[in-house]
């Protein structure tokens, strides 16, 4: 027989919340009958009674006086005895399930309620949340895509400054590279997980380093940053994600759409910690978290060796930080490990993919304009870094962070885009990675007088038009535009992301809402804050669309022009390393300075 | 209550991210670290338990509509406080 389902507001006018539970009752094949607010409660119990209903569900938005309206509904219904029949269900942003249950209600359903956990409260049937679990998938972005040039004529000057490359590249190696060889041959991952003796790899290892880790391997010297996490620390962590990953569900933020994927950073210094950042950029619906190594690492040459925790921002990589950070991720998390910018960006390649990154990230412009890292040393490792990024089948991005400094977004993007035209000639899958930015161009072009709009949309219009190959804005999107206030901090990503996902992109990377935030590490509530910014965005955006001005059409035919203008230079001065050193893709006036970690340490085969 | 708790003119809201195993037990950490603090008139606006923990909102009531406000005859706040 069915079921008979009785829905009454306590309150002068909000039902909307009965009405949606009302839906989805008959959706469910039950009978239901919904009476209008404000109902006297003697009428609710009476109507009730000569219904014959089995069930009714009450709702009460309005706070104030909520528990003695209760309380007097209940005494009403025993006093009629409408109790002995029917199971009385009480829900709305008012109503806590605490109260509801001390005053004798058979259900209580606080704000956040779903429509399934009332019909199954209806069916008597026990609700399980699990049957409503997000299910989500690795994506990858770059797997639609041909690498095709549209533009024909930038395609032509790719082709000519990256048969240059290879071919400056062909008999030139640097510590890096040999290190990254020694890595790739010589360390095997099953060996590191039966914990086997690698001693013998480590002292060959050492002779390739600079003097921090040389002094670590021989003479046990500790970075001075840095601590070895205790043996009761890793026991203790092991207990902690076995509880945790028992309860872990994670949420979807795209609401309709399938794209943009979202990415979270993380580096606290601590791989502990990280673990705790992780599982919650994962339960708040980050898809992917991308791993953030300290900044002297790229100055570096080499790496450390164990389980060791960083007092300053960025978490060292060790084989034993990577694994414990990989072995805690969803299976749905997308896992990025950045190589880019320093003297172990190859390495980097071969370490994450040894252990089982999804991604990773690697670039020569930016590295060596506006990170500190020689051109020609950066050119040679990140070679040879796209190679096994390859062989690891390791997509990975092209930032244009140069812009930060000065740099045009033009001359950044024709960076870019070689470094992407290298990788697919070495079998790689670039992709392209635009800032969504208040950049110094703007800040003094005066683009985004008006608004944030155009000029990002000029960048991805631009892009589109030159080659169809997958777009990822960072990182994070909205740089500069965030204040340390997190109402303002998280509601500026979210609008960017916004931005993002009406022109359709691929992937975006959120920051936390402390971006602006430099007095310390940054906190968990503040990543929830932009994840949860995120969603609501997306959910207000839906399959609708965000519509630019005529300004973006302009400033991407300005861009596509600078491009072509600036590839035609690196071409016709046939040396793509000695145009990174001359500012060709960005000068010492627009605060592009070549960098000079591991300067002249590039030698012939 | 302190000089410095006086000038809050209604309430104090304390955000942060709570290691527990259950939507429950957060809501009893947070007013349970509340009355910690030494607040009396407590209340938690907002919770979301997602697997490793829950980000909560909870509030201390310093000053309700009508009550005497400290804030209106606050002194200069002292340095200890």
């Amino acid at each position: 027989m069915t079921k008979k389902v009785l829905l009454s507001p306590l309150d002068p006018v909000h039902d909307i919340g009965l009405k949606m539970i009302k839906r989805g009752l008959d959706e469910a094949g039950l009978e239901t009958k919904l009476l209008p607010p404000d109902t006297p409660a003697e009428e609710i119990i009476r109507i009730c009674m000569e219904g014959s209903f089995d069930t009714l569900l009450l709702s009460r938005t309005l706070g104030y006086g909520v528990a003695e309206l209760l309380a007097r509904f209940v005494d009403l219904a025993d006093a009629a005895g409408l109790r002995e029949n029917v199971r009385i269900g009480i829900g709305g942003m008012a109503v806590r399930p605490e109260i509801a249950a001390e005053l004798g209600f058979d259900a209580g359903f606080g704000p956040g309620t779903t429509v399934e956990e009332a019909v199954a409260f209806v069916e008597g049937k026990e609700y399980s949340p699990q049957e409503n679990e997000i299910k989500k998938e690795k994506v990858d972005i770059s797997s639609p895509y041909t690498y095709q040039y549209k533009n024909e004529k930038i395609g032509n000057l790719l082709k000519k400054i990256t048969k240059q490359i290879i071919g400056w590249a062909a008999n030139k190696t640097s510590p890096g590279v040999e290190r990254a060889k020694l890595r790739e041959n010589e360390w095997d991952y099953q060996a590191f997980l039966k914990k086997e003796d690698d001693s013998e790899f480590y002292k060959r290892y050492a002779q390739l380093c600079d003097q921090v880790p040389k002094d670590f391997y021989l003479q046990g010297v500790m970075h001075p940053k840095t601590r070895e996490l205790s043996k009761d620390e890793l026991i203790s962590l092991n207990t902690y994600i076995n509880n945790m990953q028992k309860q872990m569900r994670v949420k979807k933020l795209q609401h309709t759409r399938k794209l943009p994927i979202v990415w979270n950073q993380y580096g606290t210094g601590c791989p502990f910690m990280d673990i705790a950042h992780v599982k919650a950029s994962e339960g708040w619906g980050a898809d992917g978290v991308v791993h953030f190594d300290p900044s002297w690492g790229a100055r570096t040459e080499g790496f450390l060796n164990g389980n060791l925790t960083h007092q300053e921002d960025g978490t060292v990589i060790t084989p034993n930080n990577l694994y414990r950070i990989h072995r805690m991720l969803e299976k749905s998390t997308l896992w990025q490990v950045r190589a880019h910018r320093g003297l172990n960006t190859a390495e980097t390649v071969v370490l994450a993919g040894k252990i089982g990154a999804d991604l990773t990230k690697i670039n020569i412009c930016y590295g060596s304009l506006a990170a500190g890292t020689d051109p020609a040393r950066l050119t040679i490792d990140a070679f040879h870094a796209i190679k096994y990024a390859a062989k690891y089948k390791m997509p990975f991005d092209v930032v244009t962070n140069e812009e930060l400094t000065g740099v045009p977004a033009y001359k950044a993007f024709a960076g870019m885009l070689i470094v992407a035209d290298l990788a697919v000639r070495l079998g790689a899958k670039p992709i392209l990675q635009p800032l969504f930015a208040f950049s110094p161009e703007v800040m003094v072009g005066g683009q985004m007088d008006d608004n944030y709009i155009d000029f990002n949309a000029a960048k991805i219009y631009a892009l589109r038009s030159i080659v169809d190959a997958p777009i990822w804005p960072g990182a994070p999107i909205g740089f500069l535009t965030q204040t340390e206030d997190r109402v303002q901090s998280s509601l500026s990503t979210a609008l960017h992301a916004l931005l993002a996902a009406s022109l359709g992109v691929d992937a975006i990377s959120i920051a936390s809402a402390d971006e602006a935030y430099s007095g310390g590490p940054i906190s968990i509530p503040s990543k929830i804050d932009t994840l949860r910014g995120v969603e609501e965005s997306f959910r207000f955006l839906g399959l609708a669309g965000i519509k630019p001005t005529e300004n973006a059409q302009i400033w991407q035919e300005q861009m596509v022009r600078g491009i072509e203008k600036v590839l035609s230079q690196v071409a016709e001065q046939g040396d793509f390393v000695q145009s990174l050193y001359d500012g060709v893709l960005g000068s010492k006036e627009e605060g592009a300075f070549p960098g000079r970690a591991g300067y002249n340490t590039v030698r012939e085969e | 209550m302190t000089d410095a708790l006086k000038r809050v003119i209604d309430a104090l809201d304390v955000e942060t991210f709570l290691v527990c195993e259950s939507e429950e037990e957060g809501k009893k950490l947070a007013l349970s670290m509340m009355k910690n603090l030494g607040f009396k008139d407590v209340d938690l606006v907002f919770i979301e338990f997602i697997g490793s923990g829950a980000r909560i909102r909870a509030r201390a009531y310093l000053h309700r509509p009508g009550d005497q406000y400290g804030w209106l005859f606050a002194e200069e706040v002292k340095v200890n406080d």
